[in-house]
């Protein structure tokens, strides 16, 4: 009775390769290259080629493909996974990263990068709230609330250009939005390169405003963007929600396999 | 040529499927087609796929066996001297539509009603009890013994031609087949001494071969590969209809739906049969050889009647069927389909409902397959291509030997084939055709795995006890699509136990279901509670299906025996 599976990438998967990675896919891609990286993974994987070791790693690629295939599934996975993507730094996410801990508070912690200089104090006190972005050099939050309060206020006392703020809930995704470096329209060879507003919080409010003004004026137009804005916190909560869940799921993942390795 | 008419009888304890993971596939699997009518083989030669012909050679061979005095004869060896020959009792056939179900089946109660041999229906949720005329003696056999005996006549013809032994087959089936039909098809094999290496939804043969030809035609041209087809498959044969969607590129099909009725030409020849002879139930209720005789002669004449009508519009029906009873009529196409309008409306609506479920929109459909005898039928024809929008059908497959040719690619394929020239670089991602799932929330059936999940498939659900310090809890697996449970049809059930005193509501019992690629069924339950790490008591994994035909009477003696004490609510469900 062979029942071994392919249990390395297995683990791995689980040990942080997310489902855009398993597909190898970018994190943008559209429906077309993940379904042709699928199918590409799939002949070479698939239990009818592979034979019976290759069905753990079918049913690996069949789960990924099937939520980032869906939008609302890839949305609710993406905001999920949030946190491992903050790594990357530049990856043009189209909301907010930071996770949080425990229930929603009225406010949230901001770093404002442009102000940072990256001294780590921040990190220092708080290393499971505050990471450091190697790549841009600058500290960011996240995970919401993942100390205790007193280290927290430790670390947001111990900054020295004070650029740890605490804002209103509703302002953070857009507030980290706006955070991270976007690459600028370049005329010719001139202009090329990253930026960021100048004063973030500025630009928060102004596209809050522009998204207010937008809304009373059309209908269609409060739609698109400014409830996008707001989904993206409802996806994150929701992700915050089955957080104890996965953590579940993996369990009776483990499980299975426990019992497979017992069976052998 | 000679043949040895050695089969084993495998006993019901005997577990075929054992093998099917362990043999490290060790040659080129046949590829077998049993239709309800017809039968085919073919096998991948090394360079393309080749249907094996028998002594007359013919590729396809009509379907049945006939009980003689000495050892019976299937459809492969066998030469009729008329077709009469095969109606007259002594002959078993349409054993397709038979196996694997039960008396109060309406398909069952059909049968029995209509085919010349005995079917003998107590309709209290048992096997049927069949019978063959031997010597004007009816002598008892089973579906399964039926097809061990054609399936032990192929092999040998296979063996023969291929000059190898064969043991590995890829067979394939019709969608609507339930996990009880699989495996007493696997039961069969078992019987004939071959392994079943896959049993393949029929449109799922199509859908490789239909691959291998996107694959071809862009390699001729060069044109750009990664073009995407979609595809309509619809396959009508004589016991059963299938619908599938696919996706196409690169070699690879992927099914984004998969639907399945039991309903065929048998249908549309009962239907007319009937209608020539409204009283015909009556009229061979007897069941003497005279009767029987007379039921050869319409049925034969029927079918004739129906081939004519897809090339004429209009056929003279002229039969005698002794004891003064003289059948003399015209029928035209539009009183052919008017009497069947049920089977084409039934036809349409699986259609509809594969669209709906795969969602793929109608304007999207590059290409409509059709495959099966019944295809040929203007009306069939017209359902499809209407409700699909198009004029064309794709020509490139033949409607006759599509799903053998799809099979014995499978077979190349699972054997661990590779072709130099790329013709095996394929693939079908298959979907599963009905849901399954447990009995849970008072009598409602909870699907775990839903219809049209690509396997291998793993899906869990949550569940806790629905009493207070309850301590066991069963768990009854069903597959089907319909809401009340009772409707579908139960695989197995087993206990789970150990489950520590707890307010109702609160101990965790995860139910797991794995289907591999080889459709294989395995049904895991463990005890977990809140906070814990680990499950209480070992797990307990369960192959399906366990439940033996008389589910029907087995879900009245659980329901009997222990009522609800041993129930389960749905705690919590892993969004789809």
């Amino acid at each position: 009775m062979s029942r071994c599976c392919m249990r390395s990438p297995a683990k791995k998967t689980r040990n942080g390769q997310n489902y855009y990675e398993l597909l190898g896919v970018s994190v943008d891609s559209n429906s077309k290259e993940i379904k042709e990286s699928y199918r590409k993974l799939q002949k070479k994987y698939h239990p009818d080629i592979a034979g019976q070791k290759g069905h753990e790693h079918t049913l690996l690629l069949n789960e990924a493909y099937h939520v980032l295939m869906k939008d609302n599934l890839r949305k609710d996975y993406d905001a999920s996974i949030g946190h491992v993507r903050v790594g990357f730094g530049g990856d043009a996410l189209d909301m907010g990263h930071s996770s949080w801990n425990g229930p929603f508070r009225p406010h949230a912690l901001f770093v404002d990068e442009k102000a940072c200089i990256g001294c780590r104090e921040c990190v220092h006190n708080a290393r499971n709230t505050f990471i450091m972005d190697e790549i841009v050099g600058c500290a960011r939050v996240n995970v919401q609330f993942g100390d205790d309060d007193t280290s927290i206020e430790v670390a947001v006392e111990s900054c020295p250009m004070d650029c740890i703020h605490w804002v209103e809930k509703e302002e953070l995704a857009i507030l980290e939005y706006f955070n991270i470096p976007r690459p600028k329209q370049g005329h010719g060879v001139f202009n090329q390169g990253w930026e960021r507003p100048q004063n973030v919080f500025m630009a928060a409010k102004t596209f809050q405003k522009q998204q207010q003004q937008a809304q009373s004026e059309s209908q269609s137009q409060h739609k698109t963007a400014r409830c996008d804005v707001e989904q993206e916190t409802e996806a994150q909560a929701k992700a915050r929600e089955s957080a104890s869940f996965k953590l579940k799921m993996e369990r009776f993942s483990g499980l299975w396999e426990w019992v497979n390795n017992i069976s052998q | 040529m000679s043949q040895e008419q050695v089969y084993t009888v495998a006993s019901d304890s005997d577990t075929a499927e054992d093998e099917r993971s362990s043999a490290p596939f060790p040659e080129i699997a046949i590829g077998v087609d049993i239709g309800t009518s017809q039968c085919s083989l073919a096998v991948w030669n090394g360079s393309q796929v080749e249907l094996i012909r028998n002594t007359r050679n013919q590729k396809l061979m009509k379907s049945y066996v006939t009980f003689r005095d000495e050892s019976p004869v299937g459809g492969v060896t066998n030469q009729l001297s008329h077709e009469y020959e095969m109606l007259s009792g002594a002959s078993v056939f349409n054993m397709k539509r038979l196996i694997g179900r039960i008396d109060t089946d309406p398909v069952v109660s059909q049968a029995s009603k209509t085919l010349p041999f005995l079917i003998q229906t107590l309709g209290i949720g048992v096997k049927p009890f069949i019978a063959a005329l031997v010597n004007n003696m009816w002598r008892s056999t089973t579906p399964e013994e039926v097809f061990a005996i054609y399936l032990v006549e192929l092999k040998s013809l296979a063996q023969l031609r291929l000059k190898r032994p064969v043991r590995n087959i890829v067979l394939t089936v019709p969608a609507a087949f339930s996990r009880f039909q699989l495996t007493r098809i696997t039961r069969a094999c078992a019987m004939a001494g071959l392994h079943v290496l896959r049993l393949m939804p029929e449109p799922a043969a199509v859908a490789l071969l239909y691959a291998q030809q996107q694959q071809q035609q862009n390699q001729q041209s060069l044109s750009d590969s990664g073009s995407e087809k979609i595809a309509l498959i619809f396959n009508m044969g004589a016991g059963y209809t299938d619908v599938a969607i696919i996706a196409t590129a690169g070699g690879v099909s992927q099914m984004k739906g998969l639907a399945g009725t039991t309903i065929g030409g048998e249908d549309l020849l009962q239907n007319t049969m009937h209608y020539l002879l409204p009283d015909m139930d009556n009229f061979f209720a007897s069941r003497g050889v005279h009767e029987i005789k007379s039921m050869g002669v319409l049925r034969v004449a029927t079918q004739d009647a129906i081939h004519k009508l897809s090339s004429q519009s209009k056929v003279q029906i002229d039969v005698d069927l002794g004891n003064g009873i003289n059948i003399s009529k015209i029928i035209d196409l539009e009183e052919f389909e008017e009497v069947n309008k049920d089977v084409f409306q039934k036809c349409g609506s699986l259609i509809t409902r594969c669209l709906n479920d795969s969602k793929v929109k109608i304007e999207h459909i590059d290409d409509v397959i059709l495959v099966g005898g019944c295809t040929n039928i203007p009306k069939v024809k017209n359902t499809v291509m209407s409700i699909c929008k198009k004029t064309e059908i794709y020509s490139g497959i033949n409607p006759l030997e599509a799903a053998v040719r799809g099979a014995a690619l499978e077979g190349a394929l699972a054997g661990g084939v590779t072709d130099p020239m790329g013709n095996l670089d394929l693939l079908t991602i298959q979907v599963n055709s009905h849901s399954i799932g447990i009995r849970a929330d008072k009598d409602s059936f909870v699907p775990i795995i839903p219809r049209n999940t690509t396997m291998p498939a793993r899906r869990e659900v949550v569940f806790t006890t629905a009493h207070d310090h309850q301590r066991e809890a069963l768990i009854v697996v069903y597959e089907g699509d319909e809401e009340a449970v009772e409707k579908n049809h139960m695989l197995g059930y087993f206990k789970v136990v150990g489950i520590p005193l707890a307010s109702r509501g609160v101990p965790e019992i995860n139910v797991c279901m794995d289907i591999d690629a080889s459709n294989m069924l395995r049904v895991m339950a463990a005890v977990v509670m809140p906070g814990g790490e680990n499950p209480v008591v070992p797990p307990v994994e369960v192959r399906m299906p366990t439940a033996d035909d008389g589910h029907g009477l087995c879900a009245d003696v659980l329901n009997r025996s222990f009522g609800a004490t041993m129930d389960l609510v749905t705690l919590r469900n892993k969004a789809a």
